[in-house]
């Protein structure tokens, strides 16, 4: 695939599918505050894939409501952390502090894009950014000091979701050409980030980062092989759609 | 959204306890209301108004939190990126609603907390409408639309009462609101004046909702002592049926020009302005209302779990020297 | 297990009768946050209403959803609800500075320049409206604070009620988070704005 469309298609899908995964908090969160600043964060990604689809279009690919809401799950290019049903709020919290500490860290990289179209959006959204790993800093600072039921299940919801989360570094054979044209730093250079950033974070905290070099990541989410919750996600946001696909809705 | 006039329950006791309150005192609150000024917290006020402002207060609050429900559901698969992102954003408005409630309600001396424990133990109550449910988009175009229109009659009047922090978070919602109800009738219109498929779930989505619709306002008010007393505190603004009224006048059409039609053979708007309609089913109401609805025990078992799953979340932020304080205005 | 029509409700997988009603514990009640918000560049802050947070940093995040997500901001205060010294309530064209007993030196504490701290002052001008910041005074206490506020402030009219908050106990947005609020204007799809759809009723009747 063409580097720009390989590079699109992984990011906009991660902010898609994690964006209709937050959005299942809403209404159901432990906090009346915390349910609405947790959509928020939904919402700005289901903003950020849609802003993503639509340079795939000035690139000739299709209107981005067909791209999102008509493949199926093998042309999907997420990773899989993202697709995990919303479980409990510990988990939801990690996934959403391990995603966004990449996330920030990847626009932040890409605002000195070669690719001029992306650099602009990735400039626009920093600030949203700064806000979603400030809000998921100061929850894992907090429920990881906090009682010893929050530290052990933070500690467990970790453990758990890191080998997902490093699979947000998978890369795909494009990787080589994003790097020497410009458009990336290139997923090894943002893991290194996305670790010292998380690191400093948990190092204030009473959870324990695992040795990462003895995990093995969960890969595949970039070549379209998906856990068995990304299908039933994909038919339940096409469902009106699929009502009758002549209609304007 | 969801005024509070849905759930209708003015007390029904014999006296209204004025005859314990202190009459100077009385005298000065009422002079204060009758010019035009608001009260706030900490005034001196009878305890008929403080019982029925907290109690009126904390049922639109739980409207809205149990009105994100048949909406929230939608989100996931409201078609296209345009309608998902709108949907979640309203949906996010109704429960930032309820935060903005439950805080004015707070102000008159009943912590959240405790709002939220009685919505759960079923001793609350919230906006029937919402014990029915959404079985398909339409239906929750319809709950958009015509249930956030009938909610913005209701909130703005309830927006001149007298209660200051009331007012103040009646006029944040109302702002919010103009959004639901602009995106409500959007939606509804692309579905009536679109494919036969569409304007067919719209339909049907209407016939279910209508019934629902007109019992919205409650029944007709029954002109009692306590009613007059709660209109000259400016604490009831409107009557059911003048809301009724206004709502039929301002939606019929709207819903008319595009060709939808109205399940009620009886539906007319007299030479004299007056619209007529077939009574709503009141017994029906009292039931659902009562507990017997189709969605009542989900709506409950939803916020329930919602509640016990956020335990520990709540446990763990807990400062163990922090004291609660209500809110100031 | 419960059925509903909506699937993520399906997916809690809650049991069909609810479980036997408990009343929620009073640890979960946290304490409340006041939020001020600051509409545009150089606009006073202005009270917007409570969050509740179990501390300073908590309210921030909460508030700045809660209450600037929907309309422009440049900045956000928050403070603990009983950090905030408050005055009677006044009638509306009245200024409750009037009514304010003026203070001997000795009760306002010392003059010693190294005790006084700054306090944040905000005025209520009508009842139903919500407090605007006036402006800073330096005081030795919060009573003092309202003396020096009632020198400083007390030619202003009507003032409802005044509160007083001694500054360091309000968490303020830095210059450097601005960006944070940036996007707000382009989320279009939640303003009434963007729906216009008068075109498509008219097209309809006419082929009506
Ligand atoms: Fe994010
Ligand atoms: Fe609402
Ligand atoms: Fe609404």
């Amino acid at each position: 695939m063409d580097p720009k469309l390989d590079l699109l298609y992984r990011l906009a899908d991660d902010q898609l599918i994690l964006g209709h995964r937050n959005s299942e908090w809403n209404g159901l969160g432990p906090i009346l505050e915390e349910d609405i600043a947790f959509s928020s964060m939904a919402q700005d990604k289901l903003g950020h894939s849609l802003q993503l689809y639509m340079l795939l279009h000035e690139l000739g690919e299709a209107e981005p409501d067909t791209v999102a809401f008509t493949r199926n799950t093998p042309q999907f290019h997420c990773c899989q952390l993202t697709e995990l049903p919303i479980g409990e709020y510990d988990f939801s919290l990690i996934r959403h502090f391990l995603f966004d500490h990449a996330e920030l860290l990847r626009f932040e990289a890409l605002a000195d894009s070669s690719y001029e179209p992306l650099a602009l959006v990735a400039r626009k959204v920093k600030g949203e950014l700064k806000y979603h790993v400030l809000h998921a800093n100061t929850w894992v600072k907090r429920l990881g000091t906090a009682t010893e039921e929050a530290i052990t299940r933070m500690q467990a919801a970790l453990e758990f979701t890191l080998p997902y989360a490093l699979g947000i570094f998978e890369t795909t054979e494009a990787e080589p050409e994003i790097i020497s044209s410009g458009l990336f730093i290139g997923e090894m250079e943002l893991q290194r980030r996305w670790e010292e950033s998380i690191s400093k974070v948990l190092a204030q905290t009473a959870l324990t980062l695992p040795d990462l070099r003895l995990l093995t990541p969960v890969s595949g989410g970039r070549y379209g092989q998906h856990t068995e919750h990304l299908q039933p996600l994909l038919d339940e946001m096409a469902e009106v759609f699929r009502l009758d696909p002549t209609a304007d809705w | 959204m969801y005024g509070s006039a849905s759930t209708h329950d003015i007390p029904t006791q014999a006296t209204t306890g004025l005859e314990n309150e202190d009459p100077i005192l009385l005298a000065e609150f009422e002079a204060r209301i009758a010019r035009g000024e608001k009260i706030e917290p900490t005034d001196w006020m009878p305890q008929l108004y403080r019982k029925q402002l907290t109690r009126m207060i904390e049922q639109h609050a739980h409207s809205e939190i149990i009105g994100s429900l048949p909406e929230g559901t939608w989100i996931t698969r409201a078609p296209g990126f345009r309608r998902k992102m709108a949907q979640m954003a309203k949906v996010q408005d109704e429960v930032g609603h309820a935060q903005l409630l439950y805080s004015a309600a707070e102000t008159l001396g009943k912590t959240r907390e405790q709002m939220l424990s009685d919505l759960v133990n079923g001793k609350s109550k919230y906006s029937n409408v919402f014990n029915y449910p959404t079985p398909t988009w339409a239906d929750s175009n319809v709950i958009s639309w015509l249930i956030d229109a009938g909610a913005i009659v209701n909130q703005m009047a309830n927006a001149k009462g007298s209660y200051g922090p009331y007012c103040r978070a009646l006029d944040r919602i109302c702002a919010e609101e103009a959004f639901h109800l602009k995106y409500g009738h959007d939606a509804v219109v692309h579905m009536a004046t679109g494919t036969p498929i569409q304007r067919k779930m719209m339909q049907e989505a209407l016939n279910r909702w209508w019934p629902a619709i007109m019992t919205f306002f409650g029944p007709s008010d029954k002109m009692s002592t306590h009613t007059e007393i709660l209109m000259r505190w400016k604490v009831k603004m409107a009557t059911n049926d003048a809301c009724r009224q206004q709502f039929l006048d301002m939606y019929v059409p709207k819903i008319w020009e595009i060709g939808l039609t109205l399940p009620d053979a009886n539906l007319r708007k007299n030479e004299d302005g007056v619209w007529e309609f077939s009574e709503p089913d009141w017994e029906d109401f009292k039931r659902v209302i009562n507990g017997d609805g189709p969605c009542n025990a989900e709506r409950i078992a939803v916020r329930r779990a919602a509640e016990e799953n956020g335990a520990w979340v709540r446990r763990a932020m807990q400062q163990p020297k922090a004291q609660y304080v209500r809110p100031l205005a | 297990m419960l059925f509903s029509f909506d699937p993520r409700i399906s997916r809690l997988e809650l049991p069909e009768a609810p479980s036997l009603p408990t009343d929620k514990v009073a640890l979960d009640q946290f304490p409340t946050y006041e939020v001020f918000h600051q509409r545009k560049e150089n606009a006073a802050y202005a009270y917007v209403g409570p969050v509740h947070a179990p501390e300073a940093d908590v309210a921030f995040l909460f508030g700045k959803e809660q209450f600037s997500r929907r309309f422009p901001c440049t900045g956000m205060w928050v403070v603990l609800t009983s950090n905030i010294r408050v005055t009677e309530y006044g009638d509306d064209q009245q200024s409750v500075y009037d009514r304010l007993p003026l203070l001997p030196a000795d009760e306002l504490g010392t003059a010693d320049a190294a005790d006084l701290e700054a306090y944040d002052i905000f005025h209520l001008k009508k009842r139903g409206k919500a407090h605007a910041h006036v402006g800073q005074v330096q005081a030795a206490s919060p009573e003092a604070a309202l003396q020096a506020a009632k020198a400083a402030f007390g030619d202003q009219r009507p003032v409802v009620n005044v509160w007083v908050v001694r500054s360091a106990d309000l968490l303020r947005s830095d210059e450097a988070d601005r960006d944070m609020w940036t996007t707000t204007p382009d989320k279009k799809y939640r303003e009434a704005i963007a729906y216009k759809v008068q075109d498509r009723i008219d097209r309809f009747k006419q082929e009506g």
